[in-house]
């Protein structure tokens, strides 16, 4: 395999010739696709026009589809799906576990279900803000109960996935329960939203998920290379010098960002983060955590399930059910070859 | 490189002023859940030389090794590295100076060879620091020293079991540690590739004054490769000395409950525990 080395006065690098590849794919592939999910939809978009409209030109009608409809929302389409993405890849390398993602280990209900005790004790006082807020509480209280009871002489990642499993399950009869509580209307709303849809974004929520991508890009940076040596065994990760306990919790303090952020902009996508990584890491194939490939296929994935969700309209299906749909059979893709090799 | 501290610049600020021995455990106690598992150890590896440590099964020699990389925390007592708590010192710092291999360590799937040798480097890197000229040199040499070179593209799962050890040697090698520990290197290696293994990890001991620390299941090929020997029976330091030191007929009764003859190794004149 050809390597590129990298040196400069205050950085150097070690880049292979197939991550770059992958890299390049896959960035012309998203952005293929956003062009392509900006022309699909019931109201025709000549590609020429956009140009224009985007400088101020065209009818009312396509100034709102463009710019209030289609733009946002494949902006937060590709942005929830990107920190969906590196949320998946940050578990599954930290724990060595292809199956420790946030929507197997239950963050992701643990969001959801934080979201929506805010939205129904707000009402309709209930902000950006303030579901961010729940959300967050959401995640990081799971997190702490599901760590918490996988914790025996060190965290083991087979508890906490099993644990995790089994806390998504109660959290998600938690969340049925209060959608019980709250009047029809806003509980068809709730329900789509907990399956995970890209409805209505708006700029807010754009701004949202683009800046915590933005603001916590430093330190993506800067994990990348302790984390790409998590994969190695403990003892032979702490021989290296790395100091396991700061570096697990600073990743699952991240990653929990990650997947609440994801969460608050597109609903709980299921499968997104479990599939992201393992897809990332097959086509990358030179055992790092793929941090940058799994975001790239978590917004692609997203992306697709959403287009896919706008296409057929007839149904309105949520785009919950498309990932679910592509994600489904990876996980029976990935639970055979672990099977096979004894793994699990 | 006929001198350890020739192989890293920064080495040197760390070697004592006097001839110490610069790893050592003073009175060091490990339990878990109350169970001793070691008690009050003192001991000393001794620089530039092969020490193994042997025992019966679960008498805590994985252990002893393991506390004496800082892996291990202990219940009482210290494990001092260049005459400071091993505990207190930057765990990066120690890694510059220490490295440790586990017992039959396992790698993230799709690691090459070069990959998992270039991860000895890791104590020497940082986020931005990635892959400098002397990562790169270090890397070449840790291959060509286990004669890993021409498999370096070669794909971890796709090598045999002596081969995949002595990659693993290799990044240990990377790491350009004055003092190497070894858990068990032999383990699920046939005859003739532990002998190459343990004439490997001699060579690097005679060539660069690499201190070696290792825990070997054979009393036999421990004697033979042996400058120094540490017993360890249920937790405790047996006997410690140079191999006809601590390879006795009464040692022998005594730790492992075994009953034998020692005959010289004809070949080697070291030891060799013929059992009866």
């Amino acid at each position: 395999m050809t390597h590129w080395t990298l040196r400069l006065p205050f950085i150097s690098l070690r880049l292979s010739a197939r991550g770059s590849a992958v890299a390049l794919a896959l960035a012309l592939m998203i952005a293929a696709g956003a062009l392509l999910a900006l022309r699909l939809g019931t109201y025709p978009l000549v590609a020429g026009t956009w140009v224009a409209i985007l400088g101020g030109g065209g009818s009312d009608i396509e100034q709102m589809i463009l710019l209030d409809h289609r733009l946002p929302r494949i902006l937060t389409a590709l942005g929830a799906g990107a920190c969906f993405g590196l949320s998946g890849a940050m578990f599954q390398t930290m724990l060595r576990n292809p199956l420790a993602s946030p929507d197997v280990i239950g963050f992701n209900a643990g969001a959801s279900c934080g979201a929506l005790v805010a939205i129904i004790t707000a009402g309709s006082a209930a902000t950006g803000g303030t579901v961010l807020l729940g959300a967050l509480l959401g995640a990081f209280c799971t997190a702490v109960l599901v760590v918490g009871l996988a914790w025996r002489n060190g965290l083991q990642a087979e508890r906490l996935v099993l644990i995790g499993l089994g806390g998504g399950f109660a959290l998600a009869a938690l969340s049925d329960l209060l959608l019980s509580r709250t009047d029809a209307r806003t509980a068809a709303d709730m329900t789509k939203w907990l399956i995970g849809t890209l409805n209505a974004r708006d700029w807010q929520d754009v701004t949202l998920v683009w800046a915590g991508l933005a603001l916590l890009s430093p330190v993506l940076v800067w994990l990348h290379f302790p984390l790409a040596r998590l994969g190695l065994p403990e003892d032979l990760a702490s021989g290296l010098g790395l100091r396991l306990s700061p570096l697990r919790l600073t990743i699952t303090a991240l990653g929990i960002v990650l997947a609440t952020l994801a969460v608050c902009s597109a609903g709980p996508l299921p499968f997104v983060a479990f599939a992201a990584g393992p897809i990332a890491r097959s086509l990358l194939r030179n055992g790092q955590p793929a941090l940058l490939g799994a975001s790239a296929i978590g917004a692609l994935l997203v992306l697709a399930a959403d287009t896919a969700a706008r296409m057929i309209v007839t149904l309105h299906l949520p785009a919950g059910v498309f990932t679910a749909l592509i994600g489904g059979p990876v996980m029976i893709w990935l639970l055979v070859t672990q099977l096979r090799k004894g793994k699990l | 490189m006929t001198h350890p501290a020739c192989q890293s610049p920064g080495l040197s600020a760390h070697q004592p002023a006097s001839r110490d021995v610069r790893l050592r455990a003073q009175a060091l106690s490990v339990a878990y859940a109350q169970a001793p598992i070691l008690s009050d150890l003192t001991l000393d590896i001794p620089d530039g030389e092969i020490t193994v440590i042997v025992g019966p099964n679960a008498c805590g020699k994985s252990t002893l090794l393991r506390s004496l990389a800082r892996l291990q925390r202990l219940s009482a007592g210290q494990v001092l590295l260049d005459g400071k708590n091993i505990h207190h010192q930057r765990s990066r710092g120690v890694a510059q100076r220490l490295a440790i291999l586990p017992q039959s360590p396992t790698a993230p799937e799709g690691l090459t060879v070069h990959d998992l040798v270039s991860r000895g480097r890791t104590p020497h890197q940082s986020a931005l620091k990635q892959w400098s000229r002397q990562d790169a040199r270090a890397v070449e040499q840790a291959l060509e020293r286990t004669s890993m070179g021409p498999l370096a593209q070669r794909n971890l799962e796709a090598l045999s079991g002596g081969q995949r050890q002595r990659a693993w040697i290799a990044m240990a090698l990377a790491q350009e540690t004055d003092i190497l520990l070894l858990d068990e290197p032999t383990t699920y290696l046939d005859l003739p590739h532990q002998i190459e293994l343990l004439t490997l990890v001699q060579s690097l001991n005679q060539d660069s004054g690499q201190t070696v620390a290792m825990v070997l299941h054979d009393i036999n090929l421990a004697a033979r490769f042996a400058n120094h020997m540490i017993a360890l029976r249920a937790g405790e330091v047996f006997a410690k000395g140079r191999p006809e030191q601590v390879v006795t007929r009464e040692n022998m009764a005594q730790v492992f409950g075994l009953k034998c003859q020692i005959i010289s190794d004809p070949v080697h004149a070291t030891p060799h525990v013929i059992p009866e």
